[in-house]
């Protein structure tokens, strides 16, 4: 797991406020900062990357697959490049 | 542009609409907002009249006036879709608080994959044929309804849409045939016979798995070649026409009115025909089903026997009112694929006319013949996108 300075548990959220949560929280985390999300929706790992790549000031560093109590979590991580 | 803190919520289209819409081949316009991958992988078709354009729900996330300013100028009416609905209906939302008229694609590909059309082929004395056609993949299926007796032939996976028809009918399925074991999409053949006792015909040949080599476990009964079924006042023949598959074959339909309705699974279809390599072996059987269709078939065909295939490849099949079927005349004007050639130009022009191979088909394959059960996640996934079972135009 990389190191990250905040959290967002967004778990139940469905397409798209994972993303609309995770820009707001991003605008709010001091640059250089990483963010936690904690996701249970499939599709936000394919939807994160593509925002990533599009995205100013965001740097997707890693993303991965947990199993917490029999469900499937996608947790990505990000840092604020600028 | 401000946004107004009373952002209106925005309407949605259903399935049913957007297929009249996309019928009608009135111009209009979709904007879709799921990520590149998803939209290229299933876009959503129509006649020429159509535009599509991908904008990803997150470029209007991340910044909503660039993600704006790439919108066509011309356009002011917009239905948008993503994978589920959500997206949509947000990115739609946006729109409107910004001068369009924008609908959202209510449960998003989904809902369309999802969505079936049901529409008669003819209604006569004796009864009905009906067309029940899963227009986001292209998969097209039939009832004949005669004297209180259903037959379905390639019932597709959503069983209730046929037990819904058929009960609403007032008849009783007796009959369920495949004219192959799919390699595109699950039957719904195995799981009807199940709940209703009615027999399950497939031809013992396509009873094998062609690329495991692996019997079925399923349930079903041998079709052989001339075999005669009656429904009602309506009279089935069997014949056999190998080629997409080893056990491919037609369904002549005759009517007392002297109609011929020829069922061609994917066999021939209206612009194209099945292509012959999904068992892995192209071409040993390009030869079988050059034999097929040149020699065989051409004995039962009159030009005004109705040619009913599996598939479609694009809206511009339409023969009018959803329906995809055409007298045999019209589709030999039409399809110049079933244009008379020698084997040897036949072997060529179907080996340089191969779509992809989607490695998902093997697998689906499998699942037709019981050799493995997936959940429901798993059959919709493996559902996904169009059907690529005709040659490449």
């Amino acid at each position: 797991m990389p190191h990250f300075d905040q959290t967002l548990d967004v778990k139940g959220a469905k397409c798209p406020m994972p993303l609309v949560k995770s820009r707001k929280a991003i605008a709010e985390l001091p640059v250089g900062q990483v963010l936690q999300v904690i996701s249970t929706d499939r599709g936000s790992v394919a939807d994160f990357q593509g925002w990533a790549k599009t995205a100013k000031n965001v740097e997707l560093i890693a993303q991965e697959t947990v199993q917490e109590n029999g469900q499937e979590l996608y947790v990505h991580y990000l840092r604020r490049t600028a | 542009m401000t946004l107004t803190q009373n952002q209106s919520t925005a309407t949605e289209i259903s399935p049913r609409e957007l297929y009249a819409r996309l019928l009608s081949a009135q111009p209009f316009f979709i904007l879709d907002v799921r990520n590149e991958e998803e939209f290229k992988r299933m876009p959503i078709e129509g006649h020429a009249t159509l535009r599509t354009l991908n904008l990803p729900y997150f470029d209007f996330i991340e910044d909503e006036e660039a993600a704006l300013a790439r919108m066509p100028k011309d356009v002011t009416e917009v239905v948008v879709v993503c994978a589920k609905g959500g997206a949509s209906q947000y990115v739609a939302e946006v729109l409107n608080n910004h001068g369009y008229r924008a609908v959202s694609l209510s449960e998003g590909m989904i809902g369309w994959g999802n969505y079936y059309d049901v529409r008669d082929v003819v209604s006569k004395e004796w009864g009905r044929i009906v067309q029940i056609a899963r227009p986001a993949r292209g998969d097209l299926s039939f009832a004949i309804i005669s004297g209180e007796q259903a037959v379905l032939i390639d019932p597709l996976r959503h069983i209730n849409v046929y037990r819904e028809l058929i009960d609403h009918a007032g008849a009783k399925l007796t009959l369920i045939l495949d004219t192959h074991v799919h390699a595109d999409h699950i039957s719904g053949g195995p799981a009807l016979a199940k709940e209703t006792g009615a027999p399950y015909y497939i031809h013992p040949y396509d009873a094998i798995h062609p690329i495991d080599m692996l019997p079925a476990v399923i349930a079903y009964e041998p079709l052989r070649d001339g075999q005669v079924f009656q429904i009602g006042q309506v009279r089935i023949t069997t014949i056999w026409y190998p080629g997409h598959t080893l056990g491919q074959v037609n369904f002549l339909a005759e009517t007392p009115d002297g109609g011929r309705y020829l069922f061609t699974g994917d066999g021939i279809f209206l612009r194209s025909f099945g292509r012959p390599d999904l068992g892995g072996k192209g071409e040993a059987w390009t030869p079988i089903l050059y034999r097929s269709m040149f020699e065989w078939l051409p004995r039962h065909l009159t030009d005004d026997t109705v040619i009913l295939p599996a598939h479609f490849s694009s809206l511009e099949e339409d023969a009018g009112n959803g329906i995809f079927a055409a007298p045999f005349a019209q589709v030999r004007a039409q399809n110049d694929s079933l244009r008379p050639r020698s084997l040897e130009e036949f072997t060529t022009f179907v080996l340089s006319h191969l779509p992809v191979f989607p490695p998902e088909y093997v697998e689906i394959k499998r699942v037709n013949i019981g050799l493995v059960e997936p959940c429901e996640g798993k059959a919709s996934e493996l559902e996904l996108g169009k059907n690529i079972c005709a040659l490449a135009g």
